[in-house]
């Protein structure tokens, strides 16, 4: 029996690493649940409300891995943050709606800048759960405070180098939670890396600088994650050869941010939205005509 | 002997083949419906493409497009397997070369392609859902008793189309129902429903793109009359509508397996062959990925699906 489950999914793609970071620092074992397979998808899809996106589906799969094996699973409630960035409403929810649909004890934090509520409080709170003393609590965050300012400057860093290859690139639009997911995101990039496209991952940038540039899109985006997201576009597009917006269904915030993307930009755009299909070869069409028209093919 | 090079597009409600010459002329050509079995309906296709053929004539080249692409590009071992979107630009192109803007819809899915100066610049298909596809319209043609080929010029005779919500086909089948419950005409609810299809379309596939002059229209609805009716008169602009608008994919490919021709010489005889898949569930893993092994005459020549490796 562990300590703690951590779910490899939704939260796990932004504050995975930190968390990691800071539990190792506390000495928490915890564990963190499997790569996404087709036994965690399915489940969560059983456990999932059908009105729920594939991502929230997902996240409840891996819920359901880890609800035998932990004491606490860690499900935070992430609200908002600085200057009016809201994130998606899953992301409010999902406390609730694991605490509603599993009988496990949930460590919880909130952070919910219009409340007060930092990341740092509710840290603290949790280190006090799990029985650690304040300086021990302390020591930790700021350990996985400056880690994580140095991943997100190296990240940062090697998206700026990307741009400046001479290959062809494209950039990558999406959640990191749909993307780097095994059964969502990730046959997709192994289709291009495979085909050596260099691939710009829009999470990958500084958000600070990001977010900001949004503006120049529309100055009422309202979810952080679009403006981010939408922002990296703006950061790059005179850079790359073409976009690729990689969304769930039905995710709402990307519906809206997509719209916005494929009026605003003039570059070559692919938008794909990915259910849980279990057959490529819709998206294997897509992609291979993107490629063509990308590598002007059509003229030899 | 001349050379000539054999094209087919297997898509998810028709089989077409075309065998065009040095020139891109087409000497030989077929239209038939696949019915689930691609395999089939290309042996099929090929019985009828020999009979056609003329004695004088060896095939350099196979290339195959549409949905079935891999599999029966397997089985005739074609020399190009494509995309449909390429495909249909070449073909488009080798005949139209100052085309602006494709559109197309066909059984499953539809797309628009956006081409300057010869080179697409860009391109969308539909993402999801098949509303307002070839094969919606025909389901509803089945539903108000008439053939699918008639639709469009039922839909000529209308003077007053009815109005069917143009989102989604579950809501513009109960429109359709409604309407047809209530007692409008026939030739009215087909003009609407012609209708809807063309919003539909510029409402998904053609969101935010630029439809600029000239204008070809292709893939299998647009042998529909009201759908190329309501298409002029919304978008103000002429409407290109080709004789083979419907083999514009398979003509692609053609020409394609043309450009890509490396010596060999190919055999139309396929009646006698045994292409055979087997599907199962690996259980090595919590994947269980679907495989499928695929034998030409008892000989395993791939499998699809692994997500590891291991097949």
């Amino acid at each position: 029996m562990y300590k703690l489950g951590i779910p490899r999914s939704l939260f796990y793609y932004y504050y995975g690493h930190f968390w990691q970071d800071f539990f190792n620092a506390l000495k928490i074992d915890y564990l963190i649940s499997p790569i996404t397979n087709k036994k965690i998808m399915e489940n969560g899809m059983k456990i999932a409300g059908s009105e729920m996106c594939l991502s929230l589906k997902n996240y409840l799969g891996h819920i359901d891995y880890l609800k035998d094996k932990c004491e606490y699973i860690l499900v935070p409630r992430i609200s908002n943050f600085k200057n009016d960035n809201q994130t998606c409403t899953n992301f409010w929810a999902a406390k609730d709606i694991v605490n509603n649909l599993f009988e496990n004890k949930i460590l919880n934090y909130n952070v919910d800048i219009q409340k007060h509520q930092t990341l740092k409080k509710g840290l603290f709170k949790i280190g006090k759960v799990l029985k650690k003393t304040p300086l021990e609590i302390k020591k930790a965050y700021h350990y996985a405070v400056i880690k994580e300012k140095k991943r997100l400057k190296k990240n940062h860093q090697i998206n700026q180098n990307k741009l400046k290859l001479p290959k062809t690139k494209i950039l990558i639009v999406s959640h990191p939670y749909n993307l780097y997911d095994e059964l969502i995101g990730k046959d997709i990039i192994k289709y291009l890396k495979k085909r050596k496209i260099e691939l710009i991952y829009s999470d990958k940038f500084d958000p600070k600088i990001t977010n900001k540039l949004s503006k120049k899109i529309s100055k009422d985006l309202y979810f952080k994650y679009s403006k981010d997201n939408l922002g990296a576009i703006i950061y790059c597009q005179n850079k790359i050869d073409g976009i690729i917006f990689i969304s769930s269904f039905p995710c709402a915030p990307d519906s809206l941010a997509n719209e916005l993307a494929m009026r605003k930009i003039k570059i070559p755009y692919l938008n794909l939205v990915i259910d849980d299909s279990t057959s490529f070869t819709g998206l294997e069409t897509r992609l291979e005509s993107f490629l063509d028209m990308l590598g002007g093919k059509l003229n030899d | 002997m001349k050379d000539c090079y054999l094209g087919v597009d297997i898509g998810s409600i028709s089989t077409k083949g075309v065998i065009i010459d040095d020139e891109n002329n087409i000497i030989a050509s077929s239209y038939i419906w696949t019915e689930g079995n691609p395999v089939n309906s290309v042996k099929k296709l090929l019985e009828i493409l020999k009979e056609k053929l003329d004695k004088n004539y060896q095939i350099k080249g196979i290339g195959t497009t549409g949905s079935a692409r891999k599999l029966i590009g397997l089985m005739l071992k074609a020399n190009i397997v494509k995309n449909e979107i390429t495909a249909h630009a070449i073909g488009t192109l080798t005949f139209y070369p100052n085309i602006r803007t494709i559109l197309e819809i066909g059984g499953q899915d539809s797309k628009i392609i956006l081409i300057k100066n010869g080179i697409i610049t860009n391109y969308a298909m539909n993402t999801l859902c098949a509303a307002g596809t070839g094969s919606f319209l025909s389901s509803q043609a089945k539903r108000l008793g008439i053939n699918v080929e008639e639709f469009g010029d039922y839909a000529l005779k209308s003077k007053n189309p009815v109005k069917i919500a143009a989102r989604c086909t579950v809501f513009a089948e109960s429109d359709l129902v409604h309407k047809a419950q209530v007692g409008y005409p026939k030739e009215d609810i087909i003009a609407g429903l012609c209708k809807s299809i063309v919003l539909n379309y510029l409402n998904n596939v053609g969101k935010g793109k630029k439809i600029t002059p000239p204008i070809i229209f292709q893939g299998g609805v647009s042998k529909n009359k009201g759908v190329v009716k309501y298409f002029k008169e919304i978008l103000k602009e002429d409407i290109i509508v080709d004789e083979n608008s419907h083999l514009m994919g398979a003509i692609g490919i053609a020409v394609l397996a043309k450009k890509n021709k490396n010596g060999n010489t190919y055999s139309l005889e396929m009646k006698n062959l045994k292409f055979q898949t087997k599907a199962f569930e690996c259980n090595h893993c919590s994947n269980n990925c679907e495989l499928l092994k695929i034998y030409r005459n008892n000989e395993l020549v791939d499998s699809w699906g692994s997500k590891c490796g291991k097949y």
